[in-house]
């Protein structure tokens, strides 16, 4: 007889994994990107293209140099270049996606020690770090083509720009003329992955049916945001328009796609529900009396740094104690 | 808890075969939990079948007997699938010819003490796994309200308790009733998994029938899941009462028995047959076709494929005495049958491929536990050998049910370490 195995129980385990989840949410990700492309053109998929590759070059190079197994297949890398790529406007500049993308993976996830051990969500943190240098392209947001014209300009960075819905009502602008409608399908400005709800929340569905991530996270994220903008209004208690701030700016996209990020998200669902109605909070707080139009990358990082604590206040009560 | 792929086809359905001549018989001391036995035979000595030929040693442990005719050997080191290596009686059957038990005569008349002592003097252990010396199981120093009888076998693979109740209900029905008549429980529930087809059938047909002097009888039926043939488990189950961390089933006045160990019960009374035998499931997919065996305990596997009882059909990459999710794997096939034993699977390849990656926080495991415990975090305070901290997220009250690894995406060898953190928190 040739050699046995023996190793410790247990002998079977679910075909769940690591590669499975991150490309699963890689793919559920992707009707957003192609209704960016219809929305902005050509443009959009370059900056998806270049997000991606330079995430996954990026992650190469370092785990080369350092002597590290190379696991670009277990998709990590790409999800966050692509969550990267969606959270810049579409008429970004060539330089900004790749500095991005390096920033995300360089130093929001391999400097604490690669997959798993990161606290802040990777995209995110290049997503502010950009904001941080360069608020001037990050805040530029182009214009939805009208049918087809300049659809394969890429890299436009003098395409026509629109403020996005909540850079107007945080000037004050009283009638904001666009229909829930357009905000639904996203043809309004803003980040190129964040505008179209309908295709975010197909993906999401997908995500939520598999099983790859619950409600709890993305449901508390919304209803918090949802209930807290109704409540402090522009024109006075409970007159806030709920609708126009669940839809308006990254909230789908980070309730559903970010702050549910398994690494820097609590472990419990009583720790996520805590974890959700503190994005929930916080975004509110940012986008009403912050110095930003948009709260939603900022709200999740900073509940991600609370996580640790989080967890430790929330751990499962042991059967029978 | 968690349906786990079950893998119970086609054992579930084989009628049970013999294999009672096997050429050696090594009977380790050690098969039960407590002190291990000691020997009372000598290398040379010729016991009779049924014999006793190691002797408790204390209060928790458990006798051991003579499977046939046999001359002895040697009394010496052999494998252990739990402890490796340990002392063995290695013995040498010298009749081929079964041993006829004559039945024993006016059961109904024997009192509880003489009861106890005639299991006691059987050497029964339980035969779910965890081998308790069952005649100290029967004197709980706790009134015992609910006797909880337990044909969950929810370990994928296995048959053994499956068969035996399709085969022998009667018989386990007996010895329930002797079980009964020790501790006098006011209620019996006899719970049996959904995916037990024809013993449910059969289970119905005997309560519905009304044939057994139970107290308040019941028939739990309940949905296939894994762990739930744990005793913790299976009382909340049935129950809704949990087990206190530390504690005993008695402290909320249960005690649960597995179905093999009330048909060795009922052997050890009716028959003055003590336990020398019981029923193993051999499967996987390395063997030609899986079966389910009455074996001597102490036979060892290679016997088995030497008669021509088991036969590979590929090369196994894996053996494990007992279920995939807390069996043990071997090395090789010298090791014996021992008393809580239910099966051993010969795999052909190994179902735990995967490299491990590290710990992606998706709370899985955490979710899984069935003891509510947070596995990824006592698997770090392990691997940081802060026991403390492992302590603090439950490691003493891990069962190794195996769930946490078994859902890890990234491989995680969670059970592993745990077990390591909960062996250095129990000193
Ligand atoms: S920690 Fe222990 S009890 Fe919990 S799932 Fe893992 S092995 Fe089972
Ligand atoms: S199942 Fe594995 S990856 Fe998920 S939290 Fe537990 S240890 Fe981490």
């Amino acid at each position: 007889m040739n050699k046995l195995t023996v190793s410790y129980s247990p002998h079977l385990h679910t075909n769940q994994s690591c590669a499975k989840i991150m490309w699963s949410v890689f793919a559920s990700l992707l009707p957003a990107g192609i209704a960016a492309i219809f929305i902005f053109g050509a443009a959009a998929l370059w900056v998806i293209l270049l997000g991606v590759i330079s995430a996954l070059v990026t992650e190469g190079l370092l785990q080369y140099f350092n002597k590290k197994k190379i696991t670009l297949s277990d998709g990590s890398a790409a999800l966050t270049g692509l969550l990267l790529s969606y959270n810049l406007p579409a008429n970004s500049p060539w330089w900004l996606v790749v500095i991005g993308s390096f920033f995300s993976v360089f130093i929001g996830k391999q400097i604490f020690g690669g997959l798993g051990q990161n606290i802040f969500n990777p995209a995110l943190v290049g997503r502010v770090f950009l904001m941080t240098c360069w608020p001037k392209y990050m805040t530029n947001f182009m214009k939805p083509l009208d049918a087809g014209i300049n659809f394969f300009k890429s890299f436009n960075y003098d395409a026509v720009t629109a403020a996005t819905p909540l850079m107007m009502a945080k000037e004050g602008k009283a009638v904001i003329d666009i229909s829930y409608w357009d905000l639904f399908l996203g043809k309004h400005g803003g980040c190129l992955g964040e505008v179209c709800i309908l295709a975010l929340l197909a993906g999401a569905l997908f995500l939520l049916l598999k099983k790859y991530i619950s409600w709890h996270i993305p449901i508390i994220y919304i209803a918090t945001v949802g209930v807290f903008s109704w409540i402090f209004g522009s024109k006075g208690l409970f007159s806030g328009d709920f609708l126009f701030s669940i839809l308006s700016g990254g909230l789908i996209l980070g309730a559903f796609f970010m702050a549910t990020d398994y690494v820097t998200s609590p472990l419990t669902r009583k720790g996520q529900a805590i974890f959700a109605a503190g994005c929930g909070i916080l975004t509110v707080v940012i986008r009403l009396w912050g110095g930003y139009p948009e709260g939603v990358s900022y709200a999740i990082l900073m509940m991600n740094a609370a996580t640790p604590i989080i967890d430790r206040y929330t751990k499962n009560r042991i059967f029978g104690r | 808890m968690l349906r786990v792929e079950e893998h119970k086809s086609p054992q579930h359905n084989l009628s049970c075969e013999k294999f009672l001549n096997p050429q050696r018989l090594y009977l380790p001391l050690s098969q039960h939990t407590g002190r291990p036995s000691q020997a009372c035979v000598k290398p040379q000595d010729i016991a009779e079948c049924a014999q006793v030929i190691a002797l408790e040693d204390g209060h928790i442990s458990a006798r051991l007997h003579a499977p046939k005719k046999i001359k002895i050997i040697s009394i010496d080191d052999w494998y252990h699938p739990i402890l490796k290596k340990a002392k063995c009686i290695i013995a040498e059957p010298i009749e081929t010819e079964e041993h006829k038990f004559i039945p024993r005569e006016k059961i109904g008349a024997i009192g509880k003490e003489a009861l106890l002592q005639i299991i006691r003097d059987s050497g029964i252990v339980g035969m779910g796994g965890a081998a308790f010396p069952t005649h100290v199981k029967l004197r709980p120093p706790k009134k015992i309200e609910t006797l909880i009888i337990n044909g969950c076998e929810c370990e994928p693979y296995l048959a053994s308790d499956y068969r035996l109740m399709v085969e022998k209900l009667d018989e386990i029905f007996k010895g329930i009733e002797i079980i009964c008549k020790i501790i006098e429980p006011r209620e019996v529930i006899f719970v049996v998994e959904d995916n037990k087809t024809e013993a449910r059938k059969k289970l119905h047909l005997a309560f519905s029938l009304k044939k057994y002097k139970l107290p308040n009888f019941s028939l739990e039926i309940l949905k296939t899941a894994y762990p739930q043939g744990g005793e913790k488990q299976l009382i909340y189950s049935t129950k809704k009462s949990k087990v206190p961390s530390g504690g005993l089933p008695l402290d909320v006045g249960c005690i649960v028995h597995n179905v093999a160990t009330c048909f060795a019960i009922y052997e050890a009374v009716y028959f003055d047959k003590p336990l020398i035998e019981r029923l193993v499931t051999f499967a996987g997919d390395a063997l030609v076709s899986p079966k389910n065996v009455w074996v001597k305990i102490g036979t060892p596997l290679n016997e088995l494929f030497d008669k021509g009882v088991l036969q590979f059909k590929t090369e196994p990459k894996k053996i494990i005495c007992g279920g995939p999710m807390m069996g043990i794997a071997l090395d090789n096939l010298n090791y014996p049958v021992l008393k809580g034993t239910g099966g051993f699977l010969f795999l052909s390849k190994d179902y735990l491929l995967g490299e491990e990656g590290p710990c992606i926080r998706c709370g899985s495991c955490v979710r899984e536990c069935p003891m509510s415990l947070m596995p990824t975090l006592i698997d770090l305070a392990s691997r940081n050998e802060n026991w403390e901290q492992a302590l603090i997220y439950g490691s003493a009250d891990c069962i190794e049910c195996g769930i946490c690894s078994y859902v890890c995406p990234t491989n995680r060898r969670l059970v592993q370490s745990i077990k390591q953190a909960k062996i250095k928190t129990l000193k």
